[in-house]
């Protein structure tokens, strides 16, 4: 008997569909194979007695009438399967690695081992400079270490080690490796109060030390240590007696710029410019007796990264006591150095500088008329901006440092701006910042400021990784008892890649 | 109750007599003194009146005959103001008694009559109170109609014939003189807009079946309404009297949608059916739209009503029936809530929200003060987990979202399908969700979900099941798919396919009584091989199946499970849902759990108490009964010794406080006492009670983000006993779903931040997220329809699951069992008015919404509604508002204008514009 039946498949609707109720259901799904491409196997018909047709249920007894409605469920689609390659999970990962709070994109904190903040904070600084990550990593000592480098290739070793898993763990990680070799290569670090605890110690000191050991190691072979180059500053001193009109030349490199406070220094470059004029007493060859003469140094040559030493610490004799210097000198996001550099270095920034200001002008005028799609512009903008700084990164390690520079010369002359695509300008974006609260550098608490790639300031207070705002670290620039800027590392600036 | 104006009425003359009095002038005492103050009219009144009273004295009868009409004239005559006593009546004062004495001298005459009847008018204001001469007078009197003395008089005999009628019924005495008199007084009252005083002496002399014939189209409103709001006070089986007199009036006046409500809340499945069947009877063409918007309403609730067969059948009729069967299959289709889907996708259009929302636009993040918005590197199962069920709430019912429906472009391609990218329970939850996102639309849901049916991974096909139940849920279709599609997988092997599929069948016939499915579920409670698991979840689902119904089978089942497994397997998290199963069958019986009851006391002490409690609490859900409200009160306060060994000893005090927001809801008054009930809990209570008041603070509210409870939860949720926070938060979600409560939204954002650091209160503060922004808003869980007098027992079952669920949090929700929140899909519906025109297109109308006004038992004609505004349907309603028609060109064909609701023209609508 032929039945005329409706079947509705998804939101499809089959009207007459003839079933022939003496042959067995199959046939009845092969013809609905023919009208939906649904293989018989995958199909489940609905709407009959006993809720799914079966493949061996026998029509007769289910009583089909003419115009039933029957459901078709089914489709060809494939069915899904697992990714072969399991899905891992923070939950499956081991306790130290799970990163509940999404931070450790940005490291870890570090346990304070009593009173160790001042290491603490400077060990994330520097762990904000991915090509000092990169230069520990590739650390392997070259054959036979120097019996008088001992200390510091352990120390540099602890060093790498402490970075690794700083990189690698969601949990805060406990220093003692690394405290250890500290202590060892720099006694002084290990230096005890009479309660038998360790004391307190300058953060500044620590860093330097730190990476004194560094540049001694991290060598590969070259000449110059990529600490040199990353850190290093070269200055170029004019001492000139005032009595006998004698001068002096020196050219040396130092790893901070210092910033002098006085009465009337407000902002940081005053305090630069303060440092850098230094009057020493010093050995005249006419006099043949210690004379006073004024020291003016100027910038030869500008690193990577630029360490500026705020001096809030000095010894106070009549007290026999090192004591802070508590008032505000504000500090820029951004910071120029052309006015610091020599003559030589400012032709060298010239073009770039030109370059990179052409391509801010641009881009803000195109942002204005932008209009309407101004805000996917910006974000358009953001993207080459962060990519040239990737690059910048990668390109700093393998360039000699004067050669960039050196090139830019005779391009600035020549004029297109592309050509100085990478180059340094001068200028410095902010991007750690260590701070001390507390009234002497051997007492209260040092903490460590850091602007991470994503353009994230997060302030590491040991073990503690705390998301903070630009204007929280603008407001430690001192003059009260809050933590106030201690140690500023800038990074330079390049002419971005300009696309079109 | 009939108010007694004597002595109100006397202090307001006091304030009147002192008024009169000039400025300056001292008070004197002393009755000359007052005479002296009696302008001269009132001064020959009172002489008169005193004249009058002499001649009554008088022997002849002809003058008392004068002197009484006089005198009754006098009283009539006098003008009254609601602020004093009448002036002929305060002049009699002070005679009263002496007429009394004069009375009882008088011999029986036509004439002592009416003495009676002028007496027993002044002794509404001179009688002693609690003597009742009123009515005794009346009796004596001369049968004269009630309406010539007034209003205030007829009320105070009536306060006086309930007070006798008490009295009598206790001494045995005849009541027949009593209730001649009420068969008086009932119509007078009807008549003269005092229905509620009608009712009260109704009810005062249990005669309410005459008031139906005193009702008529005008008064029948308020009437019902009195009488339905008065059944939340009244004690049982009064409550049920009082909805069947308002059932029998909306029939005769045919006021079909309020009696399918009244036959609803009465969960009277007759009655449904028969005003279902009386409704437009002779199927004309507004009967046929009467029909159809019964069952619109019948679909809201979930109440499954067959047009094809028994009393609310389409009868057959040779000549037209091809017509008749169509309109059978619109009927069915509605009833069957097969057009829920359309309806709330066409108010989603209407409203601009069809764009699928991601997870990440409800944590808005980068609103977070302090904390980055950062997420995890590598894929948080957890964090997934919240994602998925965000997003399943969110896009609920719109069929499409961003995470599951879409699939990789390429089946080789490295993206791997959100399924996959949870973890164990996780999957299973991620592909239930595919049916929560469908919601409701059968058609479209089923394609989707069906190749994970063929999945190896067990927990995959188990969230396949589940997706079809969810997706199911409500909606009845005639081709039955989820039957068809889950009961063979009830029997698989793997535990978690099974469970899947027995939480699918719950859903997917919650309310609905479907045998076939009580038959498959029953066996697995009684068969003790199974695992708890199993078994707690096929209780479960007869629960929601079978709600409110009593139903044999699943009844027994459950107790000879309760009575045969051991302690080890009922002392656990699961025996906990044999209980729920076992009270959501009895949900809103009363009295009818007796034998159920008694047969919980033969247990184990300790599953005898926590059954007990859950039992109890159910039974009484949405009643008020404040007895049972003491009782649970007294049960949580109790202070017991625990120690580790029996920790279940103190476990049945969490129900109770569940309980008493269960019992308290969907009344007013209950539910703010129970509030304060809750505070002094959170007080003095040990911490199984304290762990339930953040879910007994939900209960009562709903998707009702009030203040003050919002105020409570916060504070809890950052409680030093970190169960009471969880549940706390999910609390939070409750009172907010679906409401898109910026305050609470904002309030949930900064629990994100502050939890940050513990993934299960992460996880609950990220469900609570999803809840609020339940439907992206359009959606409630609210389980009170109707003005809130009809509580959906479906709807009350699912949240019930979920705070019971809660109890356990670290095993359950926030553990492996996370599926089932999904229980909260059958209190899910749009919180909108829609309406439809004859032919069922959407008829765009203005209407004005606004904070429902209670105008039970109000004079005149109150407005309904207040701080209203004007929109045009389709509109969303929160809990506690009301919506009324803005124009006179349509006239809706229900009273209550919610969810949907069908308008014809107004055929004497006169547009003035043209």
């Amino acid at each position: 008997m032929i039945v005329k039946v409706t079947v509705t498949w998804g939101k499809e609707v089959f009207k007459n569909v003839e079933v022939d109720t003496a042959q067995p259901p199959v046939t009845f799904k092969t013809q609905l194979f023919s009208l939906t491409g649904v293989p018989p196997d995958r199909q489940k018909i609905m709407g009959v007695k006993g809720g799914l047709l079966k493949d061996d249920a026998d029509w007769t007894k289910l009583g089909l009438k003419a115009g039933q409605k029957l459901m078709l469920m089914g489709s060809a689609e494939q069915v899904p399967v697992a990714p072969t390659t399991a899905v891992t999970f923070v939950e499956d990962l081991p306790e130290d690695e799970q990163d509940v709070e999404g931070y450790s994109k940005y490291g870890a904190g570090i346990k304070n081992a009593g009173n160790t903040c001042y290491m603490n904070s400077s060990l994330q600084c520097l762990f904000r400079v991915p090509e000092l990550r990169n230069a520990l990593q590739q650390y392997t000592p070259a054959g036979e270490v120097p019996i008088m480098q001992d200390g510091s290739h352990k120390l540099t070793v602890a060093a790498r080690n402490l970075f690794a898993e700083l990189d690698r763990s969601a949990a805060p990680v406990l220093p003692l490796a690394f405290l250890t070799q500290l202590r060892l290569s720099f006694p002084q670090f290990a230096e005890m109060s009479n309660t038998g605890l360790y004391k307190q110690q300058d953060a500044e000191e620590c860093w330097t030390q730190i990476l004194y050991s560094l540049r001694e190691r991290l060598q590969h072979g070259q000449a110059d240590s990529p600490v040199q180059k990353l850190f290093g500053v070269g200055l170029h001193t004019r001492l000139v007696c005032g009595e006998t009109g004698e001068e002096i030349v020196e050219d040396n490199t130092s790893y901070a710029l210092k910033c002098n406070i006085s009465i009337d220094i407000n902002l940081l470059h005053q305090g630069i410019a303060l440092a850098l004029k230094d009057d020493r007493e010093k050995t005249s060859a006419v006099l043949n007796q210690l004379t006073r003469f004024e020291g003016t140094s100027v910038i030869t040559h500008l690193p990577v990264y630029l360490t500026v030493q705020m001096m809030r610490f000095y010894y106070k004799v009549d007290v026999r006591q090192k004591a802070k210097i508590l008032r505000k000198v504000a500090f820029p996001l951004l910071l120029d150095c052309y006015e610091f550099s020599s003559p030589e270095l400012k032709k060298q920034l010239d073009g770039p500088r030109d370059a990179l200001l052409a391509i801010e002008e641009r881009r803000a005028i195109a942002k204005r008329a932008g209009g309407a799609a101004a805000a996917d512009k910006a974000s358009a903008d953001k993207e080459p901006a962060a990519k040239s700084n990737g690059n910048s990164a990668a390109h700093d390690t393998p360039m000699p440092d004067a050669e960039p520079a050196a090139a830019a010369a005779p391009a600035a002359e020549a004029g297109p701006s592309a050509s100085h695509t990478g180059h340094a300008t001068g200028r410095y974006d902010l991007v750690a910042v260590l701070t001390h609260k507390g009234r002497s550098a051997d007492s209260g608490h040092y903490v460590a400021w850091v602007k991470e790639e994503d353009g994230q300031w997060i302030n590491f207070d040991d073990e503690n990784i705390i998301p903070v705002k630009e204007a929280d670290v603008l407001a430690l620039a001192g003059g009260g008892d809050w933590h106030m800027a201690n140690l500023l590392l800038y990074k330079q600036q390049v002419v971005p890649e300009e696309q079109e | 109750m009939v108010q007694d104006s004597k002595t109100v009425g006397a202090d307001k003359d006091k304030q009147a007599d002192v008024k009169k009095l000039k400025p300056g002038a001292k008070k004197r005492k002393g009755e000359e003194d007052k005479d002296a103050d009696l302008s001269e009219e009132d001064l020959e009144l009172k002489r008169n009146l005193e004249l009058l009273i002499e001649r009554i004295k008088d022997s002849n009868e002809g003058v008392q005959k004068n002197a009484l009409q006089a005198l009754s004239q006098e009283i009539r005559s006098a003008t009254t103001s609601m602020t004093s006593v009448p002036k002929p009546l305060k002049f009699l004062m002070k005679h009263y008694e002496s007429m009394k004495t004069s009375y009882d001298a008088m011999p029986k005459s036509p004439n002592k009559q009416q003495f009676a009847d002028i007496i027993s008018i002044l002794a509404i204001s001179s009688g002693k109170k609690g003597e009742r001469e009123s009515l005794k007078f009346r009796l004596e009197g001369s049968e004269e109609p009630l309406s010539s003395w007034g209003n205030e008089y007829v009320r105070n005999l009536a306060g006086e014939i309930a007070g006798e009628f008490q009295d009598r019924r206790e001494n045995e005495a005849s009541a027949a003189d009593l209730l001649e008199l009420v068969g008086q007084i009932v119509p007078y009252h009807m008549s003269h807009n005092a229905e509620t005083e009608a009712v009260d002496l109704l009810l005062e002399v249990e005669e309410l079946g005459w008031l139906e014939q005193y009702v008529d189209a005008d008064n029948y409103r308020r009437t019902c309404l009195y009488l339905t709001s008065t059944s939340a006070y009244l004690p049982e089986p009064d409550d049920k009297t009082v909805l069947h007199t308002a059932f029998s009036i909306y029939i005769k006046v045919k006021a079909w949608p309020d009696a399918v409500v009244t036959a609803l809340r009465l969960q009277d499945s007759e009655r449904v059916e028969q005003a279902v069947a009386e409704c437009g009877k002779d199927l004309d063409k507004d009967g046929v739209l009467e029909k159809q918007q019964l069952a619109y309403l019948l679909a809201q609730q979930g109440f499954p009503v067959d047009f094809r067969e028994g009393k609310a059948a389409i009868p057959t009729r040779g000549d037209e029936d091809s017509e008749r069967e169509e309109l059978r299959d619109t009927l069915t289709e509605i009833g069957g809530n097969m057009r829920a889907s359309s309806h709330y996708l066409s108010l989603a259009r209407d409203l601009d929200v069809m764009e699928p929302k991601l997870p990440e636009e409800v944590y808005k993040a980068h609103l977070v003060e302090g904390r980055a918005p950062a997420g995890p590197a590598v894929d948080s199962a957890r964090a997934n987990l919240a994602a998925t069920f965000v997003n399943a709430f969110v896009n609920a019912g719109f069929g499409t979202d961003k995470l599951v429906t879409p699939e990789p472009s390429a089946p080789s391609s490295d993206v791997v399908h959100w399924i996959f990218k949870n973890k164990d329970h996780g999957k299973a939850a991620a592909t239930a969700s595919l049916g929560m996102i469908t919601l409701w639309d059968v058609q479209g849901g089923l394609p989707l979900l069906d190749k994970y049916l063929y999945s190896k991974d067990p927990q995959v096909m188990a969230g396949c099941l589940l997706g079809i139940g969810i997706l199911c849920c409500g909606v009845q279709d005639e081709h039955d798919p989820a039957f068809a599609l889950l009961y063979e997988s009830i029997m698989k092997e793997d535990t978690t396919v099974r469970v899947g599929a027995i939480l699918g069948l719950g859903l997917a016939y919650a309310g609905r009584q479907r045998e076939e499915v009580g038959e498959v579920l029953a066996p697995l409670v009684t068969d003790e091989s199974l695992p708890m698991e199993v078994v707690a979840h096929a209780a479960l689902a007869l629960g929601l199946v079978f709600v409110g119904t009593c139903h044999q089978n699943s009844v027994e089942a459950i107790l000879q499970c309760l009575m045969m497994r051991s302690e080890a397997d009922l002392y656990q998290p699961w025996g906990k849902f044999l209980c729920l199963g076992l009270g959501l069958l009895h949900l809103g019986k009363q009295m009818a759990i007796e034998a159920t009851h008694e047969v919980v006391r033969t247990l184990d002490p300790n599953m005898a108490a926590y059954c007990g409690v859950v039992l109890e609490t159910c039974a009484y859900a949405g009643t008020g009964d404040v007895l049972k409200i003491q009782q649970m009160l007294a049960t949580a306060g109790e202070h017991i010794d625990v120690d580790d060994a029996t920790p279940w000893k103190s476990h049945f005090q969490s129900p109770a406080v569940i309980g008493m927001a269960l019992i308290a809801m969907s009344e007013d008054l209950g539910t703010s006492m129970a509030h304060r009930a809750l505070e002094h809990l959170l007080r003095y209570g040990d911490p199984p009670v304290r762990r339930a008041v953040p879910l007994a603070v939900a209960l009562l509210n709903v998707s009702n983000p009030d203040m003050t409870a919002l105020d409570t939860l916060s504070r809890l949720s950052h409680d030093a006993d970190s169960e009471v926070a969880q549940c706390a938060v999910l609390a939070l979600g409750i009172v907010g779903a679906g409401t898109n409560n910026a305050r609470l939204a904002g309030m949930l954002r900064g629990l994100s931040s502050y939890y940050y650091k513990e993934p299960t209160l992460l996880l609950l503060v990220r469900l609570a997220q999803g809840l609020v922004h339940l439907g992206k808003g359009l959606l409630t869980l609210a389980p009170a329809r109707a003005d809130g007098t009809l509580v959906s027992g479906v709807a009350l079952a699912g949240i019930l699951v979920v705070l019971h669920a809660s109890l356990d949090m670290k095993a359950l929700l926030a553990g492996k069992h996370s599926t089932l929140l999904y229980a909260l899909t059958p209190a899910m519906r749009p919180r909108m008015l829609l309406t439809l025109d004859g032919e069922g297109q959407l008829l765009p109308v203005p209407v004005r919404v606004g904070q429902a006004v209670d105008v039970v038992a109000q004079a005149g004609r109150p407005k309904t509604i207040t701080g209203f505004q004007t929109h045009t349907t389709p509109v969303l309603l929160n809990v506690g508002e009301r919506a009324e028609l803005a124009t006179n060109k349509y006239i809706p064909l229900s009273a209550m204008l919610e969810g949907v609701v069908i308008l014809k023209p107004n055929p004497e609508y006169v547009d003035l514009g043209e």
